[in-house]
């Protein structure tokens, strides 16, 4: 059933949330009993949103949200043990949104350590499951979304967030939608900041619909997030025909180190949408070499700055004070102590691309990189509606398989999601068929605010 | 002369001042900017740096450090970042300042310090940290440490000039010419905000050396002074003075290593991606060009037009800004300004001095002084009184008619008079002449506490033999 049927059939009185939500939460402890796929399940907070719940466009509706998204008065760990009891004394602005419209919070789900991670191997808590294969990871690092998005049968959206790929890798490893807005589309505001500059929050679905539905309540300016966009919010809710589309497919993308079985699976798709009458062009995205080191010198700089606030004096772990510590001994143990490896190895890199000497060959250069691939897009995307491209070069790997990956080849796996993040263009990932019974995705990359275009092709898929 | 020991020594000197501009919320979020309250009450998410809030931006910010730069002779750049400059330290929250790095609000300005160019590097908006209190002793003594981030994001210019003064004292100079300016543009209260410099210093023979963190205005000319004598002794040791950053303690008015050059920071410094580019237009710098008020300096050629002043006396007046707008508000209507202003200019500015009072904080008001003045005026009392009594009137600030009531202190009658004539010419039995008039009305005065105006008392004289 998709969100809008449920919504309305809760709205008619068909369907009693109380007796709904206790069944629901009975199915939800199931399903993280099977695949670790909550840090948090809110079961009181929930009955306590149904007895004032506003009549909007999610009336009733559940959703889950990735835990680097702040609800007030319930924990928000960002998959760290740094921020195990930060309790947040307020909404993020999605949030109150979501609340507004009648949407109904109902657990806040497992993801890789502040978004550092591509497999959602790297959360503090526990590691979350692949429900197509529990030996196979769900992707990162909103992988606790794909999880539950995939394996709930009852009526839910996904609330998950992307910096490099994290909405678009366990959308594809876990087989459901998830749209990547363009940058400032929806606001940032209570989100724990990964790389800010890159952050972006989207959804996760089981359907184009229930996609559409969501981010027409979470989309739109807010005025507590100076980088979101001021453009009125369109429409998304009635689909358009494709036919006359043209979509470009980036040579690039179809390249070394991709599957033949997952770029068959794309191009199957393609033929498809050709079939609909969408001509189909060969597109080149020439920087695409250069979109990993660009991506993580951009991500680790900021990312080290972000996450500087937790140290044991506001926020993060609080560790007993020993008699001759200064401040710096003290911080240091605390972060020694209450941060996962990832996450140290992005600061001490990040650190090091800004440090003075260094700065002007890494970050500064970095920056230039990424201005220089936001032109490629635009390049790219002229006279075309949308780029179609593999989600992810593989299909989800085993956890056998990605523990004995390096740091590099583990960051290899994000290049063909980083450039359109790096772009801050929007995506959608779309399932598009199976290989040996695990799931496959599509990536459709548009023009800036151009989402509807994602959904419609999305949608005719 | 004092001017020529400095030269010898090729003593240069550079300030980078930190102002706290006194708008009414901070700098990235909606908390009041001041108010004598309780610590961290005026705090909210962003400013004490939760986890998920993000700064939002004060333009009233923006529209006053600009009004700086334009009365700075500064160029304006017209597109910026913000940055975030990374140290953790106990005050900050988020463990980075958003401060401005690659390019600076102004830049290539200058400030006239009597008649000399003080070059202006650049200057920049940053944010206040939080506040420590260091309970039970000083930074090195003290138990433990409480935060107050009341402060925190208290929104700030750094003002850096080139290493263009040459003494202490002009260095204090300086920065009184740029507290008046910083008073006049109204976006500095010495009152409630504060001022504080780092201090660099070098000596012929000698590396730079930094004293961080001084408050106010006659701190930095001590921290300075401490400074030449200490490098000037190192030179004369044969010692190396190497580079290094000190700290400037007031109760001895002495400075002590903070750290060396080896140690010092790398601030990481990156684009803050939570802020947009500031852009700027001509328009936003026309605007705010257009409304700048009377600065010091046109002042100054007023008060000498207007009112008849020397120049030294104008700038005086002038240099406190509360101090010129009293003085206007006393001449408003009276016909002899000049008068007013070397009354200021001496006697009054002599009592607050005496008093460790600015006119701000005194209970002196334009009505009460002018009191006084009408009093002398009018003839109730003389100016020898007045000079006595402007004394408990600054420090208590009774009204001078109310001391002159309580104290009987005006004017004798003219049979109290007599009476004391009487006296006076039986103590001096001498012959009244053109000559001697004068050593008895000097008695009578005398015997009188100035309560006597001389040219009646001649008359009396006169009139008794």
């Amino acid at each position: 059933m998709i969100a809008s049927d449920f919504v309305r059939d809760v709205k008619a009185g068909k369907i009693k949330l109380e007796k709904f939500y206790s069944d629901f939460f009975n199915d939800l402890r199931k399903l993280d009993k099977s695949y670790d796929c909550f840090i948090n399940i809110c079961e009181e907070d929930a009955f306590k949103q149904l007895e004032n719940l506003p009549k909007g466009k999610l009336y009733g509706l559940p959703v889950s949200v990735k835990d680097a998204i702040c609800t007030k008065g319930i924990p928000t760990t960002g998959g760290s043990k740094m921020l195990e009891s930060y309790k947040p004394t307020f909404d993020a602005t999605v949030i109150k949104r979501i609340k507004a419209s009648g949407g109904v919070i109902v657990g806040k789900t497992c993801m890789d350590e502040f978004g550092l991670g591509g497999f959602s191997t790297n959360c503090a808590f526990k590691i979350p499951k692949n429900p197509n294969d529990v030996n196979r990871v769900t992707g990162g690092s909103s992988g606790g979304a794909g999880v539950v998005t995939r394996a709930l049968d009852s009526p839910h959206i996904g609330i998950a967030e992307s910096t490099g790929g994290s909405i678009t890798c366990p959308a594809a490893f876990c087989g459901v939608y998830g749209l990547t807005p363009t940058y400032g589309r929806v606001s940032r505001y209570g989100l724990l900041d990964y790389a800010s500059s890159l952050d972006k929050i989207g959804v996760m679905a089981k359907s184009v619909s229930d996609i559409s539905l969501m981010i027409s309540v979470i989309a739109g300016l807010d005025s507590n997030d100076l980088t979101s966009r001021p453009e009125p919010v369109p429409d998304y809710s009635k689909s358009v025909s494709v036919k006359g589309m043209t979509i470009g497919v980036p040579k690039e993308y179809f390249g070394e180190g991709v599957s033949k079985d997952v770029s068959d699976s794309v191009w199957r798709s393609i033929k498809k949408l050709e079939s609909q009458g969408v001509s189909v062009k060969e597109v080149s995205l020439k920087m695409t070499k250069h979109s990993l080191p660009a991506y993580y010198l951009v991500a680790m700089s900021e990312v080290s700055t972000n996450l500087a606030k937790l140290c044991g004096m506001r926020y993060g772990l609080e560790l007993p004070l020993n008699k001759d510590d200064g401040f710096n001994e003290y911080f240091s143990r605390v972060r020694a102590l209450g941060f996962g490896p990832e996450a140290k190895r992005r600061i001490i890199l990040g650190t090091y691309a800004r440090m003075s000497g260094y700065r002007s060959q890494y970050y500064l250069q970095a920056m230039k990189v990424r201005t220089l691939i936001i032109n490629d897009f635009k390049r790219a995307l002229k006279g075309v509606d949308a780029l179609v491209a593999p989600s992810m070069p593989v299909v989800a790997p085993r956890f056998d398989e990605v523990s004995k990956l390096t740091p590099l080849e583990n960051y290899k796996m994000d290049v063909l999601t980083v450039a359109p993040n790096l772009a801050g263009v929007p995506h959608l990932s779309v399932p598009c068929g199976e290989v040996r019974g695990l799931p496959v995705g599509l990536q459709l990359i548009g023009d800036y605010l151009e989402e509807k275009k994602l959904l419609d092709l999305g949608g005719a898929l | 002369m004092v001017v020529d020991v400095y030269a010898e020594t090729g003593m240069i000197i550079g300030l980078e001042t930190h102002v706290q501009l006194n708008t009414k919320s901070k700098m990235f979020c909606s908390c009041p900017n001041s108010g004598d309250d309780v610590p961290n009450t005026r705090t909210c998410e962003v400013c004490i740096g939760a986890p998920g809030s993000k700064p939002l931006l004060n333009k009233a910010v923006i529209d006053k450090a600009m009004s700086v730069a334009i009365a700075l002779n500064c160029t304006v750049n017209k597109r910026m970042t913000f940055d975030r400059k990374s140290y953790f330290y106990p005050d900050m929250g988020k463990n980075y300042q958003i401060t401005q790095f690659d390019t600076p609000l102004g830049s290539d300005g200058y400030l006239l310090v009597n008649g000399k160019k003080v070059r202006i590097t650049r200057i920049h908006m940053e944010e206040d940290p939080a506040k420590l209190v260091h309970v039970g002793g000083s930074i090195v003594s003290s138990d433990y440490v409480d935060v107050d981030y009341n402060r925190s994001g208290t929104p700030l210019i750094e003002i850096v000039t080139e290493p263009d003064l040459r003494s202490p004292e002009e260095a204090r100079e300086y920065l009184r010419e740029l507290v008046s300016i910083l008073e006049h543009l109204g976006v500095f209260d010495s009152g409630d905000f504060t001022l504080k410099s780092d201090c660099n210093i070098s000596i012929k023979g000698g590396e730079r050396v930094e004293v961080k963190n001084v408050s106010g205005l006659k701190n930095v000319e001590l921290a300075l002074r401490y400074e030449l004598i200490r490098q000037r002794n190192l030179v004369k040791r044969g010692q190396i003075i190497s580079r290094e950053t000190r700290q400037f303690n007031p109760d001895g008015n002495t400075t002590h290593l903070l750290r060396t050059k080896e140690s010092e920071m790398d601030y990481g410094y990156i684009v803050d991606p939570d802020l947009p580019w500031l852009v700027l237009n001509d328009g936003d710098v026309k605007r705010v060009s257009v409304s700048l008020p009377e600065l010091p300096a046109g002042r100054v050629k007023r008060f000498i037009k207007d009112y008849k002043m020397n120049e030294e006396q104008a700038k005086t007046i002038v240099g406190d800004k509360a101090l010129a707008d009293f003085f206007e508000s006393c001449v408003k209507g009276y016909k002899k300004p000049d008068y007013v202003a070397s009354w200021i200019d001496t006697q009054l500015l002599k009592c607050l001095n005496f008093n460790k009072q600015s006119i701000r904080k005194s209970k002196v008001t334009p009505e009460s002084f002018m009191e006084l003045i009408n009093l002398m005026d009018s003839g109730v009392i003389t100016e020898r009184l007045g000079k006595e009594l402007i004394k408990e009137f600054v420090s208590t600030g009774v009204s001078p008619k109310a001391i002159v009531a309580k104290q009987g202190l005006g004017l004798k009658t003219d049979s109290e008079l007599a009476k004391v004539i009487k006296q006076v010419l039986k103590d001096n039995p001498i012959e009244v002449n053109d000559k001697s008039i004068n050593y008895l009305i000097g008695q009578v005065v005398r015997a009188t506490k100035g309560q006597a105006d001389p040219n009646k008392v001649r008359e009396l004289i006169k009139k008794s033999i």
